[in-house]
Order: structure tokens, then sequence, then C-alpha cells
């Protein structure tokens, strides 16, 4: 087992590389992300090349999302899957997908606040990790997995790395206020998500009228299209989204962060080695 | 290579807690099998976590000293660069699976630490037949019981041939039979091997026998050097029940198991026991007639009867799947019965056997005074009193999950039991519990009992009915197949408390120790 | 991960993903409904000729379904909202969203032209579902997950463990309400029942978590390959990322063969990104299902009908793509039909039909 030797982190591992490469890659995956998911609201109608192939531009876009999501992956796995990150993502993540089952009286929407709740207790990465982790494994349990799947994988992920990065600021706050602002936190995402997700389907379904999208349009139009799409279609559904998730946080918010924080330490464990020079030391060890 | 082990000034503590070892030093030889016992929150888990270097890699803290196996100083090795030689088994047996299947999550450490494919192939298959568990390969870990998982947890610890196997308290969770089985594996481990044991127990009448020397802790501390077993057991509050009384009649060494005190035991004369002082009969608190429950469309219990009455407090015996959790769960009113009836004018309350499942506040009093809220009540009395009872006052403030797994257990059913309950339905009680909270719980029983209240045990635990119970239940395949008074039931029974084996007619070390104030012993 | 004995599946499941993508970019290149139809035809036969018993058998129904009830939506949101048709069917009466509501009019004449053209591009997005559903019924997720990347190992060990969690999770629950009943002697109590049963599920949860990823740790979980490999995937994905972003500008500006060599970069640069974080990875896989011969035989089988459709695209087919518009039954050209029929080729070798009992989870499944 000649592998088992230790391998001693090489001088560029602590290096400014280290530091530099993370943000970059996430800031031009969410910018190319972003630009994937919105293509209807920028791509020019040239770049389509007749009526029969306008369905190649979905396509493109599945693509690239599926590309983007390969490219967060390679990177959201450096240096931070240890055997307690990996083991609390598949606990929770278990959790979430049977959330994802559970049926409230306002539909199966149980799944938003938890993903919210981990990203504000454990940070952006492992809220991203989380939103990735717990959509995949509700697709594996759902027979879900299709060309749709990167898309939700990535909103998710973007729900609980937002989440993580406002729970930066609203941790300084009372636990009162930090629930009040998580809950519309939720309630606002709750209507964001759907937002999002429209895109994987709605450019496909193009009729021509008022609530599609019309390749080549101004931006202005698609705009006023998609929301009145939006209206029509998603609106209520999203209600139901964004209504259960910001009574849940608002309920459980406190008490679960809480619970969560109590675990927090142990994802990042911090070991002190006191020195070996005087090996039967009397005084025992110091611990606050 | 040497299998050995060696601790050298060690110290730690947790991030968030006290110091949790003080100045260990301690020396294990290969081949050897080490038990340490202790006291919950003795630093025992922490000491074998310390072997593998998961205290302090993975928990975080503060670590002075070190610890050397095989050559390489945890200080410097992660976990997962000694899974070639020290093995890790935890004891929560639902914890330690990977994968859902057994074969895979057995090969997982080999997965991790490279190597040929025809060679992983053939350790799996070996380590599958050596804990014999090859028949399960294909089977989810779920679907298995506490022993046929440990075992399983066992082989995927040993897949890389460590030279050291560490379990931390392996059994604690498991009904007899599968402690039996995992301890007889890891005898068979030591002796075909070799390897290298530190086992940690809180029941001891199995793991104490196939020790090679035993070790207390107190208080983060190492009593003394590690020595044989029946020494270091001999005034230990938790030894086995022939233990203590092989101290209480002078036999030294005192033995282990009940075939050394037997032996021992033809020299003793005592007279008869004194016979039981006639309990008047209370009040039917509870009257269970004829019941037959279905759980869905299985059979679970068919034409059971039993009576509960003030004063009261019965053991119901029985192997996995007798139906005695069911039985408890219908008097209590959880389950409906398909035919029979339980009437009374008492109320009854049940603690499930997990005490996890019901805590979720964030102070003991708390989480007792929860119950009273959901009820509707305040009775910051009955808090207090339930705290007192149960041993609890000085934990009251603490966070139920801080707490080890006696503790919670006590918690529980103080969080029931506060509700007012006549009828306390109790379901496992003293699964994973050290010897501190055993006589705490036993306190806690015969107080309800004398204040004319009934308290129903369900358990695995003789010992436990052999100290507590006035009657006894016995089911097989969901039906009574004994019931009676605990001495007669438990006496001529293979489910027989240890005192009882040695000793005809007596049931416990107290018994013993009350009959025999002077005891002719003749040698 | 992978259930040798248990999964008797003859085609690995990659093979199947190819055929998926496959069967997906048939319907995008053949969209007419006939050809639609055929695709949807070809799934169902997979599913009856390959799916094993187990609750994973309802993902074709479910996924399928989900795609009609989307369809029919669709369908009847364009009836009654786009009015740029020519063959008016009937009128009903119409109303007009205010403008903070997009200001579309909804009702007024519904046309002929719109509803077919509606339905046909439904049933697209009807045909990539039974697609994924025949799949998702076929294929082992172990399997799959096994034969990712290096590079995503941790990522499939998440996986596993939580699939692996989810009967102690339903158990915890389960063993959570059953508790919380009890405390209150058999009645329950709805006031903060929520958080009753969501917080000890959570706290056991963790707990087991630290247990389980101290169980991992000892068993040489995590051991690493060089760090620098790490460091090279990292400058592998940034290049990828900007030939991606400056593909997408390319396109804006109409540059497409920039913007398809952007893309083609950014794609290589990424493959070897993946490749490099692989060598990251220090693992082997126990009795690992690799990909046979007959496997990539069946792999380029399938490939042969999108290339196939795409080169009758090329030569100017034109029954592939339908339009509502003038109302005329879509044809059907036997070509079109040929070219489809490599799709079959799974059917080469068949499956046992019932898989042995263990071989799927049991999964108190989808929406109680």
């Amino acid at each position: 087992m000649t592998a088992l030797a230790s391998v001693p982190r090489s001088a560029d591992a602590q290096s400014w590389v280290t530091r530099v490469q993370p943000v970059a890659i996430y800031a031009l995956v969410t910018i190319i992300g972003i630009a994937a998911f919105l293509y209807p609201f920028w791509l020019p109608s040239s770049a389509l090349p007749d009526q029969a192939h306008s369905g190649d531009a979905p396509l493109v876009a599945g693509i690239v999302g599926a590309l983007a999501l390969t490219a967060l992956l390679v990177e959201v796995r450096r240096g931070s899957m240890t055997a307690m990150t990996v083991a609390v993502l598949g606990v929770l993540a278990a959790s979430e997908g049977l959330l994802r089952l559970v049926a409230l009286p306002l539909g199966n929407n149980a799944f938003y606040f938890f993903v919210i709740l981990a990203g504000v207790a454990f940070g952006p990465r492992f809220g991203m990790l989380l939103g990735l982790s717990a959509m995949a494994v509700s697709a594996v349990i759902t027979g879900g997995i299709g060309p749709w799947l990167p898309y939700q994988m990535l909103a998710l992920a973007w729900l609980g790395a937002t989440a993580g990065w406002f729970g930066r600021i609203t941790s300084r706050w009372s636990p009162r206020v930090e629930v009040l602002a998580l809950g519309a936190f939720g309630w606002v995402w709750g209507f964001g998500f759907g937002a999002v997700m429209n895109f994987w389907f709605w450019p496909y379904q193009r009729d021509g009228g008022d609530l599609s999208w019309i390749p080549g349009s101004s931006l202005g139009t698609t705009i006023r299209h998609y929301w009145s799409f939006y209206v029509a279609t998603s609106f209520a559904n999203d209600a139901a989204r964004a209504l259960p998730t910001l009574i849940l946080i608002l309920l459980t918010g406190r008490a679960v962060l809480a619970t969560l924080r109590r675990f927090a330490h142990r994802l990042d464990p911090v070991t002190v080695f006191e020195p070996l020079s005087e090996p039967h030391s009397p005084s025992s060890v110091e611990a606050r | 290579m040497t299998g050995g082990l060696d601790y050298e000034g060690v110290s730690f503590g947790y991030p968030d807690g006290p110091t949790a070892l003080a100045d260990i030093d301690l020396a294990i030889p290969p081949g050897d099998i080490l038990l340490v016992v202790g006291s919950s929150g003795s630093g025992k888990s922490t000491l074998l976590r310390a072997a593998n270097g998961l205290v302090p890699h993975t928990s975080g803290g503060r670590f002075r000293g070190s610890v050397t196996v095989a050559g390489r100083n945890t200080r410097d090795h992660p976990p997962r660069e000694l899974a070639d030689v020290v093995g890790f088994v935890h004891q929560d047996p639902e914890a330690q699976f990977v994968v859902d299947r057994v074969e895979s999550d057995i090969a997982f450490g080999l997965e991790n630490l490279g190597g040929d494919p025809a060679g992983m192939r053939r350790r799996v298959e070996e380590v599958m037949d050596a804990l014999g568990v090859a028949h399960l390969r294909d089977r989810n870990p779920t679907t298995l019981s506490g022993g046929e998982r440990q075992r399983c947890a066992i082989a995927g610890a040993l897949v890389t041939t460590p030279s050291v196997l560490v379990l931390d308290e392996p059994t604690s969770q498991l009904d007899p039979q599968g402690a039996e089985d995992v301890l007889a594996a890891v005898a068979r481990l030591n002796a075909d091997l070799g390897t290298t044991i530190v086992l940690a127990e809180h029941r001891l009448e199995r793991a104490a026998p196939i020790a090679d020397a035993a070790v207390l802790m107190v208080d983060s501390r190492l009593l003394g050097a590690p020595a044989a077993p029946e020494f270091v057991l001999a005034e230990y509050p938790g030894a086995p029940p022939v233990t203590r009384l092989g101290h209480l009649l002078g036999w030294n060494p005192p033995p282990l198991t009940v075939r050394d005190a037997r032996r021992r035991a033809r020299a003793v004369d005592l007279s008869a026991p004194l016979p039981p002082v006639p309990t008047t009969p209370g009040d039917v608190l509870v009257a269970a007639r004829g019941l037959d429950v279905h759980l869905g469309a299985t059979p679970i219990l068919h034409d059971v009867s039993v009576d509960i009455r003030a004063g009261a407090v019965i053991a119901l015996l029985g192997r996995n799947g007798a139906g005695k959790s069911t039985l408890l769960r219908t008097i209590a009113g959880l389950i409906p019965a398909r035919r029979g009836t339980v009437e009374g004018p008492a109320d009854r309350a049940y603690v499930p056997q997990d005490p996890s499942s019901l805590l979720f506040r964030s102070t003991v009093r708390d989480e007792i005074a929860e119950t009273l809220r959901l009820l509707g009540r305040r009775e910051p009395g009955a808090v207090d009193r339930w705290l007192d009872t149960l041993g609890l006052t000085p934990l009251a403030d603490r966070h139920p999950r801080s707490l080890s797994g006696g503790e919670r257990q006590r918690v529980a059913i103080a969080a029931v039991a506060v509700g007012g309950a006549a009828v306390l339905l109790l379901d496992e009680p003293t699964r994973g519990m050290d010897a501190a909270s055993r006589h705490a719980l036993e306190r806690a029983i015969a107080r309800h009992a004398a204040d004319g209240g009934a308290v129903v045990l369900a358990t695995h635990d003789v010992e436990l009915a052999a100290r507590c119970a006035h009657e006894a239940l016995v089911l097989g395949d969901g039906e009574v197949v004994a019931a009676g008074s605990a001495a007669t039931v438990l006496a001529d029974s293979l489910f027989a408390p240890q005192i009882a084996k040695v000793l005809p007619g007596f049931l416990t070390v107290e018994q013993v120790a009350a009959t025999a104030a002077t005891p002719r012993v003749d040698r | 991960m992978h259930h040798p004995a248990a999964t008797p599946r003859p085609w690995h499941s990659v093979a199947w993903l190819a055929w998926a993508i496959a069967a997906a970019g048939a319907v995008q290149l053949a969209p007419s409904p006939v050809y639609v139809a055929l695709v949807v035809g070809i799934a169902w036969v997979m599913v009856e000729a390959h799916a094993p018993d187990g609750p994973y058998r309802q993902a074709f129904p479910i996924l399928v379904g989900i795609g009609v009830v989307f369809g029919v939506f669709r369908v009847a949101i364009a009836a009654f909202t786009t009015h740029n048709g020519l063959h008016v069917l009937f009128s009903v009466p119409h109303a007009t969203m205010p403008d903070v509501m997009g200001g579309f009019t909804v009702g007024g004449t519904v046309e002929s032209d719109i509803v077919l053209q509606a339905a046909a591009v439904a049933f697209t997005v009807i045909g990539v579902m039974a697609v994924f559903g025949a799949v998702n019924t076929i294929w082992s997720h172990y399997e799959l997950v096994q034969s990712t990347p290096r590079s995503f190992y941790e990522l499939g060990v998440v996986v596993t463990v939580a699939l692996a969690y989810i009967p102690a999770t339903i158990e915890s629950m389960r063993a959570v309400r059953d508790a919380d009943r009890a405390r209150t002697g058999g009645h329950a109590v709805r006031r903060g029942r929520i958080l009753r049963s969501i917080l000890p599920v959570l706290e056991r949860g963790m707990e087991r978590a630290v247990a389980l990823a101290e169980s991992m740790d000892s068993r040489g979980f995590g051991i690493r390959g060089p760090a620098r490999a790490d460091v090279e995937a990292g400058w592998c994905v940034l290049l990828a990322l900007f030939a991606f972003g400056v593909g997408f500008l390319a396109l804006i500006g109409n540059g497409t063969t920039t913007a398809l060599v952007c893309g083609a970069i950014g794609t290589a640069a990424l493959v070897i990104g993946v490749w490099r974080s692989s060598l990251g990875v220090h693992r082997r896989t126990y009795r690992r299902r690799r990909l046979q011969g007959a496997d990539w035989l069946l792999m380029a089988t399938v490939a042969i009908a999108p290339l196939a459709l795409g080169v009758l695209t090329a030569t100017g087919n034109s029954t592939l793509a339908w339009y509502a518009e003038p109302v005329v039954w879509p044809r059907f050209d036997p070509v079109v039909a040929l070219a489809l029929l490599p799709l079959l080729a799974p059917l080469v070798r068949r499956s046992p039909n019932a898989a042995p009992a263990g071989a799927e989870r049991e999964i108190t499944t989808v929406a109680s």
C-alpha cells in the first residue's frame, strides 16, 4: 500500500492561484449560466439560421448548461470534500430527496427552505453542494434524470450559494430579525426559482402569441411576453412554492439554524497540536 | 512491523468541551484483546478514537503527546492514511454504511486504498467468510439485524488487513444473540489472525471473558495500568454479577463467567434466600384481555392478556420480534387491537426505544416541561420531581443532545412520565446504559411503583428484570409462553440471570448480600 | 456502488445514456408528429423489453404523464392567448389583463392552426419525456454513478450515501411521529408539530453523519493524489469557460463559425480539465462493470440515427418538420423511418424481465 505515504501539499497549492482560480471560475460559471438561461432575451434572430432550425437554440443552451454544470462540479469538489462534508451532504440530501416527495397542503414544496437554511448555516460552498446533490438525489429516486436536470441542479445550487452569502450578513443580526430576513429571502426565491426554471422549456413553446418567445424580437417585447407568460402559467404555482417556504422558515428557522450551527465546527475542524517537547507535563489541556 | 499501539503522554480537549483525555500512557502489546471500561463520559470513546487519529484530525481540538501505531504517529497521519493499520467500528450499527449493498460496502475501504482488482476480490471474499456474512452479500444493510450489521461493519473495517481493530461499544445497541455473535467473531479474529483488539463496553458479561487485559477509565484518566480483567473489575460497579458475587464472597480472583463461578460456588453453603415479602396486590390499573394485534397484514400478537396492578413492576421478556414492543404500544393505545380490550382507570404512557426520536429542546428541563406545555398544563413542581427521580437534576441545564445514550434515555423517560400517567411502559430502557444510569433508572422505577404507579418493562436485560420486576411475562411468537412472579419465571429458564445460574434460589447479588451477611464459606 | 449479481442488465447504463441522447436528438431533428410518435413507440418498446420490475418502472408513465399535462396546459394557453392564426375555429368571450399583469388578452378567437401547432410542439416535449422516462426505468443508477469520471467520485459518493440513508430517514421520520404521539398519551397535538417532527430527524441525521464520517475516514476515504492536478484542472476549466464566453459573444455578433470553434475549444479544455482532476482522486473501483465491445457497438449504432437525420436535414427533406399552416396531414417519408431504425438496436439482446428481489431499493414511491 505504497499509495498511503502522505503526499505533502505542493507549494503552489497554498499560493494565490488557489485563491483566485475558484473565484474566477464561480464568476464565469455564473455569467455563462445566466447567459444560457436567459438567451431568449439577448440572442439575435440572425444567430438562428432559419425557422426549421430554430429548435436548435434550446438544444445549444441545454448543452451549455450541462457544460457549465461540469465546470462547476470540477471546481466545487476541490479541497473541500472531506469525509465529514460528504457524509453530511449525503445524509442531508437524503432528507431533501424525501422532502421533495412530501405533499404539503400547497404542493410538494417543502424542499427549498432546507437548502436555504443549510446554506446559511454552513456557507455558500456547502449550500451550492447541497443544492447540486439534493437535486441529483431526488432525480434518481423519482426516476427524473433528463436534459432538464442540469438546469434544475444549477438553479438549486444558486439558491444554496446565494443563501450562504446572504447568511454571512444575516448571522450578525439578532435571531428574530435573521429569521424574518431569511423568510423574505425564501419568499422571493420561491418566485425566482420558478421564473428561472421556466427557461428550460419556454423557448420551445413558440406559437407567435403574446405569451411566447419570438426569436429576434426586441428585449422589451421579450420581457413583456415573458412576464405575461409567467403571470398566466407560473404565478399561482410559484406562490404555492414561496408561501410554504416562507412559513417553514418562520416556523422552524431559528431552531433548525441553531441545530445546524452546533455541527458547523465539525465540517471544518480546528486541530491544535501542542509541541512534543514536554511529554509528561502535569497540567492538563486547556479547553475553553 | 509490530501490531502494537502506544499512547505516550496523551492529553486532549474537544473544541467546545472540557478535557477528555489527561496524561494517558498506555502500551498495548500486539495480539492482545484490551477491554476499556468506565462510565459514560469517562473518555473511553475519545481514547479509542485517538488510536487512528480520528481524535484530533476529524474531531478538532487540542492534542498533546503522541500515539504510535505500527510505527506511524497519528500526529503526522490522519485516519485515512492509517486505514491499512487500524480498523474502527462505531457503536451505532446503522450509521457506518456508505453503500446500500453489503458486498459493495465492505469493499469501500479497498476502493479507497487502491490495489489490483483480483486481490481486492479475494480479500473481500475472505473477510466475508471470516465474519460469516457471505450469505448477506446482496442484502441492503437496513434489512439486516443489528448483530448482522455490526459483523458486516467489522468486515468493512478488516478488509484493509489492519493489525489493530478498535471497537467502540460494538454490542451496546444489540440484543443478546447479536452481541454474542459479534463478540464470538471478534474472539475468533484475534485467535486466528492475531489482530490486536481494543474494545470499550458497558455490558461486560460477554466482553470480559474474552479479554486478555482490562483498564479502567475515570474522569479522562486511566486508573492504573492494564491488568487481568478479573482484578480490574472486582470493585467496578458495572462488573458482571458473578464478578461482584465473587468479590462479595471473598473469592480471589473473582470469576468472570458463570462457569468459573459455579465451580467456586460448590463450596458455598448459603441458607435459602428469604422468601420475597408478599406484596399486597394493588388495584388493577389497566387490564388487557385477549389481545390480537396485526401490523399491516402480519399477525404479531395472539390472545395476550395481562393485568397491570398498582405497585407492580412487570418485566416483558422474549426474543426480538416476539411482540414485546407491539404489546406495549397496544396497551399505550398507539396501535389498535383487532380483538380484545385494554381497559382501566389509569393513564398509560409509552417511552420508545430510541430516545433520540423524542428530544428536540435545547435544555433537559425545557424538554421535560415541553410535555406539560403540549398537554396544556403548568406544573413546575412535576418537572423538578421527575428531574430528581431520575437523577437528572445536575444535568437540568445541559443540551439533551450532548448527553450519553443512558442519560438521554432517562431524559426521555422523564419527558414522558411527567405527563402524570400512572402506568409507565418502557421499551428496552437500558440499551447502551452505563452502571450509573442503570442504578438511577432502577431507583426511579421502584419509586414510581411505591407511589402507587405501575411500570411495564420490555427488555432483553434479565439482570434489570431480576433487580426490579415483581412479575414477569415471557412472549414467544406473539403468545404468552410463561407468566408469574419474576422469581419463578426467571429462575427456571434459559433467561435466568447469572446469579440464579450460580446459586439457585437467588436472583441478584443484593439478595445474596442480605442473606449472607455472615456467609459460612467452606474452603 | 455497483450491484454485479443483482443487475443482469444486458447493456451497460452508459450505452443507454447514449441511446437516450440519440433518441432525444432524433426528436429535435425530426419534430414532425409522425416521427415523434415513432420515437415514443420505440421508447415504449424498450420499456417493455428491458425494464426490470420494481418501483422505477413507474418512471415511464409518470414522466410521460408530466409531459401530457404540460402539453395540454400549453395548448390551452396558446389557444386562448395567441390570436395571430388564420383559421378561426370558434370565438369565446374575451378579457384583457391590466398592464401590470402583462396586458395580454385572454379568450376571443380560437384558431385551429394555433392549436395544432402548439399541440405539435407539446408533442415533441412528450417525446423527450418518453425517451428519458424509458431509460430511467431501464438503467442502473449505480452503474451511471460509477461510470462518472473519477473527478466526480466524491459527488458520486454523496449520491450513494444519500440513497443508502433514505430508508433510515423514512424510519426515523416514522419513529419521531410515533414518539410525539406517545409523549402526549396517544393523541396528537397539532400546534408546533412541524418543529417537533423536523428537529429530531435532523439531529439524528447529523449524528449519523458524524458517525458515518468517522467510519469513512477510518476506511481511507479521501486519500489524495497530487494537488498539482487540481490546480491544472482549474486552469483548464477557466480556459473552457473563457472559450464559452467568447463563443456566446460571437453568437450575438453572428459569427457562427467563431462560436463553433470556441465551443469546440471550450469543450476540449473541459474534457482535459476533468481528466486532470481525475488524477487527483486516488481510488480503484471494486468489481466495476466495464463497457464491453458490444456496448460500444450499440453506442455507435444508435448514433447513426441522429447523424442520418442530420444528413436528411442538410439535403432538404421537407417532411422532417411540420407546420399547421396550411392545415395538412403531416407527411410520412419511409427514408426518415429508416433513419430512426437504429434506435431499435438494444432489442438485439433480451432482458430477463423480472429483476431478483433486492435489486431495486424499496422506495415508498413518489408523492404520498
